[in-house]
């Protein structure tokens, strides 16, 4: 097994768990719990799934043809489920199947 | 996992009737931050909410397996890359940076810059969770906070966050996990094509992030948060369209919480005047 490999893997393994957990800490702490610094952490899940979404689903897009059709009939499934069933696990598991079948 | 490739208030979310039954979780005993046993969402239905991300990460872990052995690495490297690092797009990017030769410093520190997004997550979630919600096992359930299982999260605080536990964490992390690593191993040792004969199936596994994604805004979507998705959606499209798709996350991540931030400023200061 490389040596570099090991050493980049560890520090990075290392560096992400800190940006997750340290965090976590931050969280406690009064100054979150009101004024612009709660609006912001408030607003990142939102935030975060939007972009998270569209950066899934940009390539194929961008692309045209069958693949953009493709994610467009997907997430038009998925969302229509979701408005149906309001079960999120539903609603994936159908729309990645209508994906496949297009 | 970022390589990848919204709801009223009111409206169950996520894993509808998984956790809508069960006592509050966030309520500490007086004064002695232990919650009593038996309450909030447990382990069992942390697992059944991850479901779809197991589903999901298994064939790009697959992918990334077969993609490291293609480019020569040892199954035990990609293993060991996955088990350790633990973030898709990362990994993908380390199999290029390594086997091009680049240093160990420039390789990590751009890999680190990569997961730079994950330091908002923990305090949004724990800013949902609400201020009693315990963090003892955080160094545990935090490795495990993937951009999926912290979108998954944060859809189910969004209707039950009285059931929020710290066991539903470790039961929707470590099954995500497991399914990583179990699919990078797959894919180390079958290596690539192995899915190619069934293209329906293969294309559908791919697309079951996406749909999470989109089952996931649809159930925390509301008129308050509508603004921050909009500005989001629109700064990430166009600085991934000019620069690169991590960076328009991280972006689209700033312009929301930027949108946030003014939006609970203005309320507070008309509610000081």
């Amino acid at each position: 097994m490389s040596k570099d490999l090991i050493i980049v893997a560890v520090a990075v393994g290392l560096g992400t768990w800190l940006f997750r957990f340290l965090p976590t800490r931050l969280g406690r702490s009064p100054a979150l719990a009101s004024g612009r610094l709660a609006g912001a952490m408030e607003a990142v899940g939102p935030a975060a799934i939007t972009t998270l979404l569209i950066a899934s689903v940009l390539p194929d897009l961008a692309a045209g043809g069958p693949e953009r059709t493709a994610v467009l009939v997907g997430c038009g499934v998925t969302g229509v489920t979701y408005a149906v069933t309001r079960n999120v696990v539903v609603a994936t598991l159908i729309g990645a199947l209508a994906y496949g079948l297009v | 996992m970022a390589q990848i490739q919204l709801r009223s208030e009111t409206e169950p979310g996520t894993d509808a009737g998984i956790a809508g039954r069960l006592p509050a979780d966030t309520d500490e005993s007086a004064g002695t931050g232990e919650r009593p046993a038996g309450k909030g969402a447990s382990f069992l239905d942390g697992v059944r909410a991850s479901i779809p991300i197991v589903i999901g990460y298994f064939p790009i872990a697959f992918s990334f397996g077969a993609a490291a052995t293609e480019r020569g690495f040892a199954a035990a490297e990609a293993v060991l890359l996955s088990a350790v690092i633990y973030s898709g797009a990362s990994q993908f990017m380390a199999l290029t940076l390594l086997a091009g030769g680049t240093g160990v410093v420039v390789s990590s520190l751009t890999l680190l810059a990569m997961n730079l997004r994950h330091v908002l997550y923990g305090p949004s979630l724990l800013d949902r969770a609400g201020p009693r919600a315990r963090t003892r096992w955080a160094p545990a359930w935090a490795f495990w906070l993937t951009d999926e299982v912290y979108a998954t999260t944060i859809g189910f605080l969004s209707s039950r966050r009285e059931a929020w536990s710290e066991r539903w964490m470790l039961g929707i992390g470590a099954s995500a996990y497991l399914s990583w690593v179990a699919g990078t191993i797959a894919g180390a040792v079958a290596g690539g094509g192995a899915l190619s004969s069934y293209p329906s199936i293969e294309a559908a596994l791919g697309f079951m992030l996406p749909a999470l994604f989109v089952a996931l805004l649809l159930s925390i979507l509301s008129r308050r948060s509508l603004p921050v998705v909009i500005v989001a959606g629109v700064v990430c499209t166009l600085v991934a369209g000019v620069v690169d798709v991590t960076t328009g996350i991280l972006a689209g991540m700033a312009a929301g919480a930027v949108v946030g931030a003014l939006r609970r400023g203005s309320s507070t200061t008309r509610r000081t005047e």
